[in-house]
């Protein structure tokens, strides 16, 4: 099974804005992928002009929202410095018990990239920012830059969202079969690790647990 | 993954049912976010999952009744689905339903643009082609189902993001009407669009499903943008100042004022008004706003204070608070403030009780009323009380002239009327017994007045209502004229003063002339003798009056007249008794000369 990936368009985000833009995003994509009998959910963002929907699940809203905060977490420590966060849908397999390893084995077929450019404004007095708080710089030229910059934050989230939509349109083959009483495909967000080169061990060892074609030859 | 429902025959008739099942479910999907009507209000209350819902694992709620009937125009798969989403402008009103706007009643022009048209069909192969086999049939309504459960997923957000949404929002989420409105309408054939709109409108393509042997096409061309639509709610008055809301009597703050009067009386409303601006003005808004907010139903700025009533500032002209409230409306204050008393004046009618346009005829009666509330009525009824007590006795055996002392007991009562009590009923009592001594005259002018005695006798039975002594039985008479006098100023303006002079002055031609008027100008009579009085203790009056009295007392023999003879009530009898005196004393002398000088001749020496 080929494990269809798809690269998200960059967006520019300032701190406060990071938990709405992935929200809105990872729900987005999680609803394409739960082909279970869905309640759909209509949310408004208030950031933004845009609405978009979520399969109206508690349980998956709360875990969402916890790598949210897991990510903002991990941005505070690390401003100003390109991120990205995966969610992967994959399918449970069992391997065959051996003596050395009973693992299941997790079968990705589907991985998004969602990729952020955090931007931390330089007038921010504390070494941490605040989500909720933003400190304006009097002066229109601020004012107008940064409403300029969330109009095309605007633009750019509408865009990631019109890019989901083709592309679960234009990649259906490779999604599983729908089980029975099963909402949702099995998922995992991923976020950068701690360490600076924890990101590229991740993803070592997501290859490894794919089994990529390229590392089991 | 259950299809429910399916005929378990063919694959191709399960195929037909999922593409039909599919073309409901667009529709659903569309509509639900297009047209607010068909969008249920709250669909978190509904928690059940119909059987419709079922189809592609997505719960959508009841089902708009029009899907009920596609099965009747849709008879052939293949046919087209095309829906247009139609935006409908009112030019001049709005119309809640659809009926009237295609009706395209007279008088309304309605704007009708596409701003959506979604096209959905099923393309099938042409017939000829290899049949499929079953197993790939089997398989391929399977796979077209799953594909299309993920396609409606991104149907249901797609429809979201465009940017007619935003305007169903707008329609869906707000109680008031707006200038605008969406239906829709589901052909399987539609007119092309024209050059001109082509180049205004988008197109997007869904991937078209396979759906074996054919495939699902969506696609869908809209407007990008809809600012250019002047959408907004819907005001059935269009936004104004409305300048001369608030302080009118005559509106329904009207209402509130008898709860306001409850335990006041009508002219304390207006001496409140005009005195006291912190008292009522204040007491308005609050009184007046739920009376604002009942009336006025056709302005969605509910609570503005501007929507609300005409010319109710009336009271407020002199009034600081409300003129803060509505500095805007002031130019109209000044016209209105009289006849809207005037209007207001019903529940103070004259006839029922004392009304304020009564005292507002009379200059002399709003400085009373002024006096009355605001300040001590003393300076116009203690000197003349203190007069004509003096001058009101001696000259009352002359009916003309016994006219003028009824006057003043009246005047007593009216300045009894002011907060001074004590004088007041002294002023009466004094004026009763001078009463006495006019006889019949005074008893005929008493009788006359007898409205008045009665309101009087009211008057005196509390002393501080002042209201009563402006309440005659002319007062209807001075109703109109207060609605005559609508344009003069307030009566509690300083200016007033002036006119009682000149109410004076006439009084005193008056006064001159009093033989040849009719005693039975009962209204006046008081008014008269207040100005009598004020005549009496004016100095300049009185040196005046010492040239009259000459006249006078050459009137009086001559039976010259009342005014005269009033006039003559203070010099000529100290000029008469003086010269009384003199003859007296003349007499005296001639007698004593005449004595003295028989006398002086006999003592006179040798």
């Amino acid at each position: 099974m080929n494990c269809e990936v798809c690269q998200l368009k960059e967006l520019e985000v300032e701190h406060f804005e990071i938990r709405e833009v992935l929200r809105c995003i990872l729900h987005t994509i999680v609803f394409h992928r739960a082909l279970g009998l869905v309640r759909p959910k209509v949310i408004d963002l208030e950031l933004f002009d845009i609405t978009y929907v979520q399969c109206g699940d508690g349980e998956l809203e709360k875990k969402i929202d916890e790598k949210i905060e897991q990510f903002i977490s991990w941005v505070e420590k690390h401003p100003n410095k390109k991120s990205q966060v995966c969610i992967s849908f994959y399918e449970v397999k069992n391997k065959h018990p051996s003596w050395f390893t009973n693992k299941t084995e997790r079968l990705y077929w589907e991985q998004w990239y969602i990729n952020l450019n955090v931007s931390q404004q330089q007038k921010v007095h504390s070494g941490k920012s605040h989500p909720s708080k933003i400190v304006v710089d009097p002066g229109e030229n601020s004012l107008e830059e940064r409403s300029n910059r969330r109009a095309a934050l605007e633009s750019s989230l509408r865009e990631v969202l019109f890019q989901i939509i083709k592309f679960v349109n234009e990649k259906k083959d490779h999604v599983p079969p729908i089980s029975d009483g099963v909402v949702y495909f099995p998922y995992e967000i991923t976020i950068p690790s701690s360490s600076d080169s924890a990101f590229g061990m991740d993803m070592i060892k997501r290859m490894l647990q794919t089994g990529h074609p390229t590392m089991l030859s | 993954m259950d299809l429910h429902g399916m005929a378990p025959h063919s694959e191709s008739g399960k195929l037909e049912q999922v593409v039909s099942q599919f073309l409901l479910k667009s529709l659903h999907i569309i509509l639900d976010s297009r047209i607010p009507s068909l969008h249920p209000r709250d669909p978190t209350c509904d928690s059940r999952v119909r059987k419709s819902d079922k189809w592609f694992n997505l719960v959508l709620g009841d089902r708009p009744a029009a899907l009920d009937n596609l099965n009747f125009w849709h008879r052939n798969l293949m046919d087209p689905m095309i829906i247009d989403i139609i935006l409908v402008q009112q030019g001049t009103a709005i119309s809640t339903s659809v009926g009237n706007l295609l009706s395209g009643s007279p008088g309304r022009t309605a704007t009708e643009t596409v701003i959506e048209r979604w096209l959905v069909q099923f393309e099938s192969p042409p017939r000829g082609t290899a049949s499929q086999p079953s197993e790939g049939s089997a398989a391929s309504y399977k796979k077209t189902y799953k594909k299309s459960i993920i396609f409606l997923r991104s149907l249901y957000l797609q429809t979201r993001l465009l940017p007619a949404y935003r305007i169903f929002k707008q329609l869906s989420s707000s109680s008031q009407p707006f200038n605008f409105d969406i239906i829709y309408k589901v052909s399987s054939f539609s007119e092309p669009f024209s050059r001109v709109e082509e180049e205004m409108m988008k197109e997007y393509r869904f991937v078209p499903i396979e759906a074996l042997p054919g495939r699902l096409h969506v696609s869908v061309t809209y407007r990008p943008q809809l600012s250019e639509f002047n959408l907004q709610p819907l005001t059935t008055m269009p936004p104004k100042i409305i300048s001369d809301y608030v302080g009118s009597p005559a509106t329904d703050p009207l209402r509130y004022f008898p709860s306001s009067y409850k335990g006041d009386r009508a002219i304390s409303f207006p001496s409140k008004v005009m005195h006291s601006p912190t008292s009522v003005p204040f007491q308005r808004p609050h009184s007046w706003t739920s009376g604002f907010h009942k009336p006025v139903v056709n302005h969605h700025l509910a609570g503005s204070p501007t929507v609300y009533r005409t010319s109710q500032m009336s009271y407020d002209s002199p009034s600081p608070p409300m003129e803060r409230m509505q500095n805007h409306r002031r130019p109209l204050h000044q016209r209105a403030p009289f006849y809207d008393e005037c209007q207001l004046s019903p529940p103070f009618s004259p006839s029922v009780s004392p009304s304020t346009p009564t005292y507002l005829r009379n200059s002399e009666s709003p400085r009373q009323t002024r006096a009355i509330s605001e300040t001590a009525p003393v300076t116009i009824p203690s000197p003349i009380s203190g007069r004509s007590s003096r001058y009101i006795s001696p000259n009352f055996s002359d009916p003309s002239k016994l006219s003028l002392p009824p006057l003043s007991p009246r005047s007593t009562r009216l300045d009894n009327s002011s907060n001074e009590s004590p004088s007041g009923m002294r002023l009466i009592k004094k004026p009763e017994a001078s009463r006495a001594d006019l006889g019949s005259a005074g008893q005929k002018v008493l009788k006359d007045n007898k409205d008045d005695s009665g309101r009087f006798s009211g008057l005196l039975s509390s002393s501080d209502s002042p209201r009563v002594g402006f309440s005659r039985s002319s007062s209807k008479l001075s109703f109109q004229d207060d609605i005559d006098d609508c344009d003069f100023s307030c009566p509690f303006d300083v200016d007033d003063v002036d006119p009682p002079d000149s109410r004076i002055s006439q009084n005193v031609d008056w006064k001159r002339n009093l033989e040849s008027t009719s005693m039975g100008r009962k209204s006046q009579d008081a008014a008269v003798g207040v100005l009598v009085h004020m005549l009496r203790t004016a100095p300049p009056l009185r040196q005046d009056s010492s040239c009259y009295s000459s006249r006078s007392l050459r009137a009086e023999v001559e039976n010259d007249g009342v005014a005269t003879t009033a006039s003559g009530f203070f010099m000529p009898r100290r000029t008469s008794d003086a010269l009384e005196e003199l003859r007296s004393y003349r007499e005296m002398k001639d007698l004593l000369l005449s004595k003295s000088g028989t006398r002086v001749l006999t003592r006179e020496p040798p």
